[in-house]
């Protein structure tokens, strides 16, 4: 059981604290966790701590630190998805989780947390259920406009789509939308890959792995029922595709299939649809809620984004490094990467950097021993590249003569590339349809937001 | 008072007086109104509108007036229409934690037990808790608990897990612990809101009866859930000596595998919990090790915790190769030898790559050191290299050992004079680690070459001010100038082998750990007791000994707890690994025998000491019969006997069982006499044991043996004295056939078959134990009459009725019987029903006890099906290769 749930701002200060069980040191624990967090060495875990026979989880979210404490012997994996659990409820609740929105809503805080824990056990972490017994309504700091774009939250965020959702759209709180009924009826599904690349020096792909998820933000009212057609060709594991090449017919099973390792549902989805049409049933309460997550590892049905060819010339003798970049991107023509950042680790005590970039757009810059080549916009099939000269001083190691394009320097690589893949998933899968049974009482039709969106996790290749 | 008007009035009046009062400046008024407001709500009056002014009170530090505060508040918060309110109040008044608050607490919380709400209940239940926490006697007294076990059944899931919460809660603190009766009915209303109620609550659920099977296999459903962290806590929940558990483990990796995409905290308690299980079975995380790639993006505690399991999995694949270098194929050995040594290339590669990163090569050349000192004299090529990269050393460490590492080798570098020379000159800027070593190193080289070295040995450490170096010179000084051999001797002596795996978990911590997987413990890698307080927490159980006795046919499942005692032990080390790979060397002695032998000491003859030893040495040739002791052995194991069955179970495939008849198993030798092994084999007629004696190690030759046994159940006893009359030499061998028969006293054992006894001869006396394989006990006149057959197989209560599988057997029913018939088995009926051959058959024991068994055939499926209708206990015996296993009856 939790004998402490607590929320501090990234510098440390206590925003929320409750004591559930009245056994604890008083709110010095939420200040020894900092000074313990603070105070570790960097290789060691701050995950969970241990602090004379009492125990600190904690996550940190949108620059807050979320912990629990206990005394027990728990399961840190439950203590881990309650936080993440409170971290979404209290998101659901406030609009968003930060500094500002805690700050301005402790006394909804406090009443989520009464309802959310009772001497330390957890009653229900669903936004639904808890709506039966919350009151206060949450404060928001400024009213909703169309043209706020300045905080970008995960829904609505910036998109070369034609239909833009207003970037602060999404980030309402559930409940204070009573009285304001014009905003009510909305929906928001993202289908949002990360992209985790390992390429090996010689330019073979030694891992790939893509981790999906489909997430959906209903404003709608609770209860309304709403179907998502997925690409017919789905299918899961590796299994049915080998079954279509016995020769056994699948009703997906022509043309190349989007096929994903593993899949899991919420368990609010009704899947009677699944395996005839590929149609996810739900209903979902409003707030934010995973409806699926899915994986697929090494077998990806389209070329990888991004193809790297490095060439490295050194020159011992007067300690001069050249690098030679060429970026290929092998997204479809009318596709497009964008914010993409190379970063490439350089060997310790470079001085000086000169750059002859492919187009005019493009910026590099020496930052933290590390270069860094930004490029705004990629488009698919576009090659970029990049000219670098370095000038390195004393580089270590046995010495050698002359140029060298065989062996980097030492301390050189490897390089790492963050990027966003706007309307591209990875794994090729794509909403159909969004469907509402919901048929409004009033005047507008829900709006509908679905979006499609890959970025990098760690994509890595070996110099 | 008959007119209501006048009644109302002077109400209205008497409650303005009161407000006034309660709102008066001086605390005595105000405690006084208090008081008044309820004597007036006591008798019933209706005291509502003075809320407002009794609230305002509660700002007061006059205990008797806040009490006062509390109780009206209680009163009427409980009796509000909103059971959100009774809730609240209930629920605040819970948290309040002055003892002497709880007698106002007792009557709301009465009513509130009895609410019509279940949202009332609910809290009201956590509520009890509260209270019990503050005052145990109330509770008591008042009958919450009996409340709270009504709950149980309550319709509402909610509810059922609160309660259950509560009285978990309670019965931490309580005298009697089991505070709910967990009958049949009660599981079932259990099991029932389970179904029900939210994940938490199924996780309160679970965690209070753990044990109970059918809620196992009712959370079978719960492991498919789509959260996996939610599947973790579930399996985290789970009897830990189930089997069930051990196959849910084998089937854990993948979903922690999935867990590694989450959040990097969830990533790092995932590796954790990895951590554990990779060491007792890396073959499930075999497939996964992609996923134990490094990201750059991973925060560092992450990246530490992956490549602590790549290298746990990557000494696993090492583990593998040297299996199959000691495979009979010879074209598959070369190649696993020449895989090796490519593995070992591959390492020196990467090693010289490594050479040019100066931090690296610092820590390889203490790495190359602890090499050396492992492995001395073998790797000295690579001295060149390293003398090469002296300069760029800064690190005390890497100087240190490198000075190390010359002074070692010092006659086979040729200039290790100037080398160590050149570390001479800075000496005083030296670290007193470096300084130390390299004083020893140049004594060493002056021993090695005193020629070269004259120059060097008047050390400057005579005006050091570090009295270390300073004493640790001079005692070199006296030794080489009174004694340079002496000097010699200590020096350049033989040094131990360094010590290597530090970073395993002790094999029995492992084991709690295994069983605390998915708690805190799993993450610190420590057991609960280290940082948990008390007695609370979750109570856990330790891996029981495994009973294989219902699945023994489906080992793999069935004996995997014991797997888990035995493989940490066995498992080789890294570094161990590394010197059989380069050695493969079989000389040295094996695991289990040294720890045998350490058992020794206290052996007696009724001890189960000597149990283990024949078993773990033994195991793997005689596979059948640790599994009777085993089934004979319901739950007081002696510990000693612990581990070694399982192994034998696990490889007792037919071959292994067919050595036995073959009547010889050697010990693979390395530790201290008894050699004696004794296994009994079938002569047609009554009983033999032959046994054999292996005189290994010990220097004296052995004179006048003699043979005695205990009790046993059987009355076996030997019919003729030992007859060896020769003395046995040191490494020779004698066969000698002990004739027995079945007239001794009889006693029970426990196991049934167990047979002590004790060998004498001029050293000493030796005990030793075993287990009679129960087919030599089968007498010819076992043939059951058909009759008999029939009712004595109905009387047997149907839950002694046992069944498994034999597999792999590729006989018909005809040989089946011809081959049970040769041992003694009788077929009494055979009949064939729905394709199927049935074989029903008897055998009887020399002391007359009856099997009965029933033996399905399938043609064309090699797995048999074996039912056998008695209690008790099985033995596998052998045949031709053929394996049948046998219940018998008693």
């Amino acid at each position: 059981m939790i004998s402490q749930f607590f929320i501090l701002s990234s510098k440390g200060d206590p925003l929320i604290y409750k004591d559930f069980r009245g056994d604890s040191g008083g709110r010095d624990v939420a200040e020894l966790f900092y000074r313990k967090l603070t105070g570790l060495p960097g290789d060691e875990s701050p995950v969970v701590m241990h602090h004379e026979g009492r125990h600190f989880i904690h996550i940190r979210h949108s620059g807050l630190y979320l912990v629990v404490t206990t005394s027990e012997n728990v399961s840190p994996f439950g203590l881990l998805e309650l936080l993440s659990r409170l971290a979404t409820l209290l998101g659901d609740y406030c609009g968003s989780l930060g500094e500002g929105t805690i700050s301005r809503n402790v006394a909804l805080v406090y009443e989520l947390l009464d309802e959310v824990l009772d001497y330390g056990y957890v009653q229900t972490t669903s936004t639904e259920m808890l709506k039966n017994f919350i009151q206060t309504e949450a404060v928001v700091s400024k009213p909703f406009s169309l043209f706020d774009l300045s905080s970008v939250g995960l829904f609505g965020a910036e998109t070369q789509q034609s239909k833009v959702a207003p970037s602060s759209a999404a980030s309402r709180p559930v409940l204070s939308s009573r009285s304001d009924q014009s905003q009510k009826n909305e929906v928001f599904l993202d289908v949002v890959e990360r992209l985790s690349v390992l390429i090996a020096s010689n330019g073979s792909l030694l891992k790939v792995d893509v981790q999906g998820e489909i997430r959906l933000k209903s404003f709608l009212p609770s209860g309304s029922e709403m179907r998502i057609g997925l690409t017919e060709e789905f299918c899961v594991g590796k299994s049915e595709l080998r079954g279509e090449e016995k020769g056994s017919v699948s009703p997906w099973g022509y043309g190349p299939g989007i096929r994903v390792d593993e899949v899991s549902f919420h368990s609010s989805v009704n899947l009677d649809e699944f395996e005839s049409h590929r149609i996810l049933r739900l209903q979902p309460p409003q707030g934010e809620l995973t409806v699926m997550r899915y994986q697929l590892s090494d077998d990806l049905p389209s070329p990888l984004p991004f193809r790297l060819f490095p060439s490295v010339q050194w020159d011992r003798g007067s300690g001069r490094l050249q690098v030679y970049l060429k970026l290929r991107c092998d997204l479809p023509l009318k596709s497009q990467a964008l914010n993409v950042r190379l970063h490439l680790p350089l060997p310790r005590g470079v001085v000086s950097l000169s750059q002859e970039l492919s187009s005019p757009e493009q910026k590099a810059e020496l930052a933290e021993g590390a270069l860094c080549w930004d490029l705004p916009r990629v488009q698919g099939g576009s090659q970029l590249s990049g000219l670098f000269q370095m000038d390195v001083p004393r580089l270590p190691g046995p010495p050698s003569h002359g140029l060298s394009t065989s062996t980097p320097p030492l301390g050189l690589g490897p390089t790492s590339l963050s990027f966003e893949l706007p309307r591209h998933t990875c794994s090729g899968l794509q909403v159909r349809f969004l469907r509402l049974s919901f048929r409004p009482c009033g005047n507008a039709n829900p709006h509908k937001w679905v979006r499609h969106l890959s970025h990098s996790d760690a994509y890595v290749i070996r110099i | 008072m008959t007119d209501p008007k006048y009644f109302t009035t002077n109400k209205k009046r008497e409650i303005f007086e009161l407000k006034a009062e309660l709102n008066n400046e001086k605390k005595e008024k105000r405690k006084e109104a208090g008081k008044k407001v309820i004597a007036a709500m006591t008798v019933g009056k209706d005291v509502s509108s003075l809320f407002p002014d009794v609230v305002n009170c509660m700002q007061t530090d006059n205990l008797e007036l806040k009490k006062l505060v509390y109780h009206y508040l209680m009163n009427y918060d409980c009796e509000d229409p909103d059971p959100l309110i009774r809730a609240l109040t209930v629920r605040t008044m819970g948290c309040i934690r002055v003892d002497k608050i709880t007698e106002y607490l007792c009557e709301p919380l009465c009513k509130c037990l009895k609410d019509e709400d279940p949202y009332v209940w609910k809290t009201a239940a956590v509520c009890v808790a509260k209270l019990h926490d503050i005052n145990a006697q109330m509770v008591e007294d008042q009958g919450f608990l009996d409340s709270l076990r009504d709950f149980i059944a309550d319709s509402n899931p909610m509810v059922v897990a609160n309660a259950i919460v509560a009285l978990s809660e309670i019965s931490e603190s309580h005298q009697n612990s089991n505070l709910l009766d967990l009958n049949s009915q009660n599981i079932n209303k259990l099991l029932t809101a389970l179904n029900e109620c939210t994940e938490w609550g199924q996780i309160f659920i679970l965690d209070y009866d753990r044990e109970a099977q059918s809620i196992c296999e009712q959370v079978t459903p719960r492991l498919s859930h789509a959260n996996s962290e939610v599947v973790l806590s579930f399996l985290e929940l789970l009897p830990k000596d189930s089997d069930y558990y051990n196959m849910l483990l084998k089937k854990l990796a993948p979903p922690l595998v999935t867990l590694l995409s989450g959040e990097p905290e969830v990533q790092y308690i995932t590796l954790r919990n990895i951590n554990l299980i990779v060491q007792i079975r890396p073959e499930t995380l075999k497939q996964e090790i992609k996923a134990f790639f490094v990201k750059c993006n991973d925060p560092i505690y992450v990246k530490l915790e992956k490549l602590d399991i790549m290298i746990r999995l990557a000494s696993q694949v090492l583990a593998e190769l040297k299996e199959y270098a000691t495979e009979g194929d010879v074209d598959f050995v070369c190649k696993a030898v020449r895989a090796i040594g490519q593995c070992a290339i591959k390492v020196e590669q990467s090693a010289e790559c490594c050479t040019k990163v100066n931090y690296v090569v610092q820590e390889a050349i203490v790495v190359i050191r602890d090499i050396f000192r492992k492995y001395p004299n073998k790797y000295e090529s690579i001295i060149a290299t390293l003398c090469g990269n002296l300069d760029s050393l800064d690190e005390p460490d890497a100087r240190a050992a490198t000075i190390w590492i010359v002074g070692e080798c010092a006659e086979r570098i040729d200039n290790a004079d100037e080398l160590l020379e050149s570390f001479l000159e800075g000496f005083h800027d030296e670290s007193t680690q470096v300084q130390l070593t390299l004083l020893t190193a140049i004594v060493k080289l002056f021993l090695k070459k005193p020629s070269e070295t004259q120059e060097l040995v008047p050390l400057t450490t005579r005006y050091s001010d570090n009295s270390d170096l300073r004493d640790r010179s001079y005692i070199y000084r006296c030794l080489l100038s009174t004694d340079p051999v002496t000097a010699k001797e200590i020096v350049l002596s033989e040094k131990p082998l360094i010590s290597e795996e530090t970073d395993l978990i002790e094999p029995t911590l492992l084991d709690e750990l295994i069983c605390h997987i998915g708690s805190l413990a799993s993450v610190y890698h420590k057991p609960p007791n280290a940082f948990v307080e008390g007695s609370h927490g979750i109570h856990r159980k330790h891996l029981p000994i495994h009973h294989g006795s219902t699945d023994a046919g489906d080992s793999p499942v069935g004996t995997t707890t014991a797997m888990n005692l035995e493989q940490p032990q066995v498992k080789p080390s890294q570094g161990d690994l590394l010197g059989d790979l380069l050695n493969l060397d079989l000389s040295s002695p094996v695991n289990a025998p040294q720890v045998s032998s350490m058992q020794m000491g206290a052996v007696d003859l009724q001890g189960g000491g000597l149990e283990s030893l024949l078993g773990s040495d033994l195991g793997g040739g005689i596979g059948g019969s640790p599994a009777v002791g085993q089934s004979f052995i319901p739950s007081s194991v002696p510990a000693t006997f612990a581990p070694s069955p399982g192994p034998a179970v696990v490889s007792s495939g037919p071959n292994d069982l067919f050595e036995f008849s073959t009547g010889i198993g050697m010990a693979p030798g390395g530790y201290v006499a008894p050699k004696a092994v004794w296994l009994p084999a079938v002569k047609a007629k009554g009983l033999e044991i032959s046994g054999t004696f292996t005189h290994l190690q010990a220097l004296q030759h052995m004179t006048d043996f003699a043979i005695q046994f205990n009790k046993n159940s059987f009355g076996v006893i030997p019919s003729t004295p030992l007859a060896i009359h020769t003395p046995l030499m040191p490494n020779q061998s004698i066969d000698v056939s002990l004739p027995l028969n079945t007239v001794g006293p009889v006693m029970k054992m426990e196991p049934l078959n167990n047979l002590q006894g004790a060998v004498k001869n001029n050293l000493d006396v030796f005990y030793f134990s075993w287990l009679i394989p129960l087919n030599v006990l089968f007498v010819e006149d076992g043939k059951m009459e058909h009759q008999v057959f029939l009712a004595t197989s109905k009387d047997i209560p149907n839950e002694n009725e046992l069944q498994f599988q034999v597999k792999e057997c590729h006989f018909n029913a005809d040989t089946v019987s011809s081959k049970f018939q040769n041992n003694n088995v009788y077929t009494i009926a055979k009949r064939n029903v729905e394709g199927q051959d049935m074989l029903y058959q008897s055998l009887k024991l020399t002391n007359g006890i009856w099997i009965l068994a029933e033996l399905r055939i399938q043609p064309g499926n090699p797995n048999y099906t074996l039912e056998s209708f008695p209690h008790c206990v099985f033995v596998k015996f052998v045949k031709d290769q053929m394996v049948v296993d046998v219940w018998l009856s008693f």
